[in-house]
């Protein structure tokens, strides 16, 4: 499989549209089109290869599940996820000659995309530091009263700083990367330490974007209840996810009631029924 | 009076929401962050309260200031800020000052709220259930992903654009108050499972440890014994350490990997790890 330049262009295309400075907007760009899983999608269809691009997209997803990026900060680029590793993740698995469908392939899928995601960081400052510049003719333009032109700062000159550092780096990577990749199959034999290593580190990766998402929702050690009784339902009773959530549909249920019932009594009640709503919290927060 | 007051029409409203919704982050950086999509949103409220030119460029810097919030529960903020604008066109005691303190005021918590509800619970849940539908390279999982957030976000942000205009900073007691905190709670509760139901449905990690007798037969197979114990017990391991690496012990998403790479290459050399590969 290689990687035409045609088809690096347009992957370059999907590179401008979702990474911040998204070109399509937060929530279209970042968080659809950005998504790994999407990118599968869309890469699949580029390099035509549906199954084999979702395949990478899905595997690849895991890692990322919870990419939130509090302040700006970013541990790995989603541009460089979707649009640069998701494809040379294609090139290798077939190179090889893996099934995409075996867990080998994902495991190759997901090193190679954290990889080129993480390093690809320097992609994300490098835009939002030359968007200063249009960001400058900004206020410039404040202060000659031409607002209009306010317009043009915020969806035309970015796309400048896009062709700079996400296009140009898109097409450059997917296209000589995927050559790269390729002879790299007869460098690095598949039951060598350095293949066994990258295979073990994308079974575990994803363990890394679940750990993020529980520095998010866990709080105290009981927090961690919900999350066990899901893996319980999945791992040891085998129930699929839309099962799970239905179940959790009933949990979250009895918890909205108690938590309006308990804000409602302490609302109304006096200073006595509040003290004793005081000590509830506190005792929810010793466990 | 009451036929002078000035008044944002509904066209001018849609304008601004969706500047905001396609434009939040466009011109994003460093220092000012969504400060030029602020900007430019609020732009056509103010050409339409403000004919004077002048006057249009002395009220646009009340939106000069840094802004960063999560843009999707932030566009509640966009919509309190236009009938604040609204307001102070009609002289109601409302400055550019107070406008800025609202704005101030709100964005941390709106970012704290948002971030926690949208990107850790809402999405992961979202895209758990888009995995579940992508076996076999099926491309199903994907194209629910993309209708069902889509819609989400774009009538969701639109929702809470609206209300904010409507009923001003009031609306944002609908996030912070004591029914948005129950929802809020029921709303981790699911996200707490769906991400360990994630977690077992599409991670295992496995050891391939195997210890023999002298004849060659196998005596102990630590995987065997792991999961009679409790089933994906390594994968929870491997998880807890990655989460008390940085919750605990403020280590970097990036050094967390790093660290994994040792243990693998570590278990790999002692055959602890083998995926068994072969051409």
């Amino acid at each position: 499989m290689t990687i035409s330049w045609f088809q690096a262009c347009l992957l370059g295309l999907f590179a401008c549209l979702c990474s911040n400075s998204c070109m399509a907007g937060q929530a279209v760009g970042n968080y659809t089109i950005g998504r790994p899983l999407v990118g599968g999608l869309i890469c699949g269809l580029i390099l035509g290869n549906v199954p084999l691009g979702i395949a990478c997209g899905a595997a690849t997803q895991l890692v990322y599940i919870a990419l939130v990026t509090p302040g700006g900060t970013v541990a790995a680029d989603v541009r460089a996820i979707s649009y640069i590793g998701i494809p040379l993740a294609m090139v290798a698995i077939s190179s090889r000659g893996l099934n995409p469908f075996s867990g080998d392939a994902a495991n190759l899928a997901k090193s190679l995309g954290t990889l080129v995601g993480t390093v690809g960081s320097v992609l994300f400052y490098a835009v939002a530091f030359m968007n200063l510049i249009w960001q400058a003719f900004g206020w410039k333009d404040i202060e000659n009263n031409k607002l209009n032109r306010l317009y043009g700062v915020n969806f035309g000159w970015p796309w400048v700083s896009h062709l700079c550092f996400s296009f140009i780096p898109t097409v450059i990577m997917t296209h000589f990367g995927a050559q790269a990749v390729t002879a790299l199959r007869n460098a690095l034999p598949m039951d060598g330490i350095p293949m066994k290593t990258l295979f073990t580190v994308g079974a575990m990766l994803p363990c890394v974007g679940i750990a993020i998402l529980l520095r998010q929702i866990v709080n105290t050690n009981v927090d961690f209840i919900p999350f066990l009784v899901g893996f319980t339902l999945a791992a040891s009773l085998h129930l699929n996810l839309v099962s799970i959530t239905v179940i959790s549909l009933l949990f979250a249920m009895i918890f909205y009631e108690i938590e309006m019932f308990s804000a409602k009594n302490s609302g109304n009640g006096g200073a006595a029924t509040a003290t004793a709503s005081n000590d509830d919290d506190e005792e929810e927060e010793d466990i | 009076m009451a036929e002078n007051e000035k008044k944002i029409s509904k066209k001018t409203l849609n304008k601004s929401f969706n500047l905001w919704f396609w434009g939040a982050l466009t011109c994003f950086s460093q220092e000012h962050m969504q400060t030029f999509g602020y900007l430019s949103s609020m732009l056509p409220i103010i050409k339409e309260l403000y004919p004077d030119k002048k006057e249009q460029q002395e009220k646009i810097h009340a939106y000069t200031a840094f802004f960063n919030t999560n843009p999707m529960l932030g566009s509640v903020i966009i919509g309190t800020t236009a009938s604040m604008e609204e307001a102070r066109a009609n002289g109601k005691g409302i400055d550019g000052e107070t406008i800025n303190d609202m704005r101030a005021g709100l964005m941390g918590p709106i970012a704290g709220i948002g971030d926690s509800l949208i990107d850790g619970t809402l999405i992961p849940i979202l895209l758990g259930l888009a995995l579940g539908m992508s076996q076999n390279g099926s491309p199903v999982g994907a194209i629910f992903y993309i209708i069902v957030w889509d819609l989400i976000a774009y009538f969701g942000q639109r929702f809470l654009y609206f209300r904010g205009y409507k009923l001003g900073d009031k609306a944002v007691s609908i996030l912070v108050g004591k029914q948005g905190k129950a929802i809020r709670h029921a709303i981790s509760i699911i996200g707490g499972m769906v991400v360990g139901g994630v977690l077992a449905s599409w991670v295992n990690v496995t050891t391939s440890l195997q210890l023999k007798d002298s004849t060659g037969k196998v005596f102990l197979n630590l995987q065997k014994q792991l999961d009679s114990i409790y089933p994906g017990l390594l994968t929870v391991i491997v998880t807890l350490l990655c989460w008390w690496l940085m919750a605990k012990k403020h280590v970097s998403a990036i050094w967390t990997m790093i660290i994994l790479i040792g243990v693998a290459l570590v278990g790999v050399l002692v055959g602890f790890f083998n995926p068994g590969l072969k051409y």
